[in-house]
């Protein structure tokens, strides 16, 4: 296989654009992408997309092929991934392998959604009986996503003792560390009584704890070794890039499932705990080694949960690490110095891919008022509906 | 007589309320609802057949939902709800709305029962029941 870097990172800010349309979204980003890149579209060999779940011109979640036909037809392959939530890691993953087989030296990957107000719904054209889960759950429980987390959260306060206050603290950090982000959308700082006084969503989980909706679009250039050094531009490599399914037995209450078959010893959210183990085992690293983790904090229980369940430290010391200060920038291990989902809002298909963008400004040092200092090591783990999960490490 | 939300996730027997679910011939594995096969990938030979789930089990987590969801759940006389968790045994952890708790006193490791109850009446279909779970009588 061979050796892939990313000469090209691009975002649109993050927030509620109703007058842009995805496709002007997707534009703007691949364009920055490419600017960074100093290339053309020209250059650009093949385009995968995340493909939209809400939106998306030609047919459903197709928009790899859109783009294409806005910027110029010279005959690049499109191919459209979907993933979810995930789709933007595998959309990564897929493009990271065409160049590492030796196919293409030159290959964007993209994600832009603009995202439904409210509860995410359910898509259309699905079956309504007991084959399709997302119909059992909204009809037989009306259990909501935030439902599903706010139990997971409340089971960790029973087993940790996990306190509100641990909560609103965790997501009082994802806010501080977007307030110097411009392309995070909620940069507002807050506080611990300000999110405990948010009306309460799901029970233990308030309002400013949950991830909202947003609309946004990034995109990353992808290279092989002997382009990048014609470029000049090997500073970023893609040390680690995975995309893996859950375990049988996995106790996660997984969206949006009404039941889960548990076995012991079967990590919690395995598919996204299978991403990061292959993903360290690539790139011949380990948790110690890693400089900063964005992660996909849905809610602010994910913040505490996810760290413990790759492994960085041990289940339950998430809220120490927090208390101490280990888990912002400065600390032992930085979390989502981007400011996370809590500060961005989910735009689901472009979400993974900003993931990967954060990671090469952090390497680059150009994460201009969130840097974390001297970072080498980055990584990425997020999760998608169906389990999907992804993870990609980068090295500088 | 009310009709299920859905056909198949649950019915009321002579021995009171039943889920509907899986259980592999091959490896034992239990699944709600009923599966399309068995995901256990050491099952030395994977044939699924029609199972009740047993009726009673431990609440391991709750919320409580405190605003209304998308419109395909229905629900006469909206109120904020709880949704539990429950571990029914044999490695199946159920998740279903609570009925007769205190939404502000629910305490996990409550012993609780299955019982199915009327969600709302429509006009056309009757009364549309779910599934739920309850604390255990005690005597």
């Amino acid at each position: 296989m061979r050796q892939v870097y990313v000469v090209g990172v691009g975002a649109h800010p993050w927030g509620k654009w109703p007058d842009k349309p995805q496709l002007q979204l997707a534009l703007e980003a691949t364009g920055a992408a490419l600017a960074d890149a100093e290339l053309g579209w020209r250059d650009v060999q093949a385009l995968v997309a995340a493909s939209s779940r809400f939106e998306g011109g030609m047919g459903w979640g197709l928009h790899a092929n859109e783009v294409a036909q806005a910027v110029g037809e010279h005959g690049m392959a499109c191919v459209n991934v979907g993933g979810a939530c995930a789709a933007g890691a595998i959309a990564i993953q897929t493009a990271y392998a065409m160049i590492a087989s030796g196919r293409y030296d030159v290959v964007c990957a993209m994600g832009a959604e603009r995202m439904p107000k409210g509860f995410i719904p359910r898509p259309p054209g699905s079956q309504d009986d007991i084959t399709d889960h997302d119909y059992l759950r909204w009809v037989a429980m009306g259990a909501t996503n935030p439902a599903y987390w706010a139990i997971e959260a409340q089971r960790r306060m029973h087993e940790h003792g996990t306190t509100a206050q641990t909560l609103a603290a965790a997501a009082v950090m994802m806010r501080r560390h977007a307030a110097g982000n411009a392309l995070a959308r909620f940069r507002q700082p807050s506080s611990i009584e300000a999110v405990l006084a948010s009306p309460m969503v799901a029970d233990p989980l308030h309002l400013l704890e949950i991830c909202p909706v947003s609309d946004g679009a990034a995109a990353v250039v992808l290279v092989s070794e002997a382009y990048a050094k014609r470029l000049g531009r090997t500073e970023v490599r893609i040390a680690g890039c995975v995309a893996a399914t859950g375990q049988f037995g996995d106790p996660a209450r997984r969206i949006p499932t009404i039941a889960s078959t548990v076995r012991a010893g079967v990590d919690h959210t395995s598919e996204v705990a299978t991403a990061v183990a292959r993903a360290f085992a690539m790139a011949g690293v380990g948790p110690d080694d890693v400089d900063l983790l964005e992660m996909a904090d849905n809610t602010a229980w994910h913040l505490l949960a996810w760290p413990e369940i790759f492994g960085f430290y041990a289940p339950g010391e998430g809220d120490g690490m927090l208390a101490d200060g280990q888990l912002t920038i400065g600390g032992r291990l930085p979390l989502n110095p981007s400011g996370g989902f809590l500060s961005f809002g989910e735009a689901t298909t472009a979400q993974a891919v900003l993931q990967v963008c954060e990671l090469a400004w952090q390497l680059r040092g150009q994460a201009e008022g969130h840097q974390v200092e001297g970072a080498k090591v980055a990584m990425s783990a997020v999760l998608g509906l169906g389990a999907n999960g992804g993870s990609v490490i980068l090295t500088r | 007589m009310s009709t299920p939300v859905a056909e198949g996730l649950f019915e009321e027997t002579a021995d009171g309320a039943r889920l509907i679910g899986s259980r592999c011939s091959g490896c034992g594995t239990f699944y709600f609802p009923q599966a399309p096969g068995c995901r256990n990938p050491t099952c030395p030979a994977p044939r699924l057949e029609r199972a009740h789930l047993p009726q009673h089990g431990l609440l391991i987590s709750y919320t409580v939902q405190r605003y209304r969801p998308p419109a395909l759940f229905r629900m006469d006389d909206w109120a904020p709800y709880a949704i539990g968790l429950i571990d029914l045994g044999d490695g199946v952890e159920v998740m279903g709305m609570l009925t007769g708790v205190d939404l502000e006193t629910i305490a996990i490791g409550t012993p609780m029962r299955l019982v199915i109850e009327t969600l709302y009446t429509d006009t056309e279909r009757g009364p549309v029941s779910t599934y739920k779970f309850a604390p255990e009588v005690t005597a």
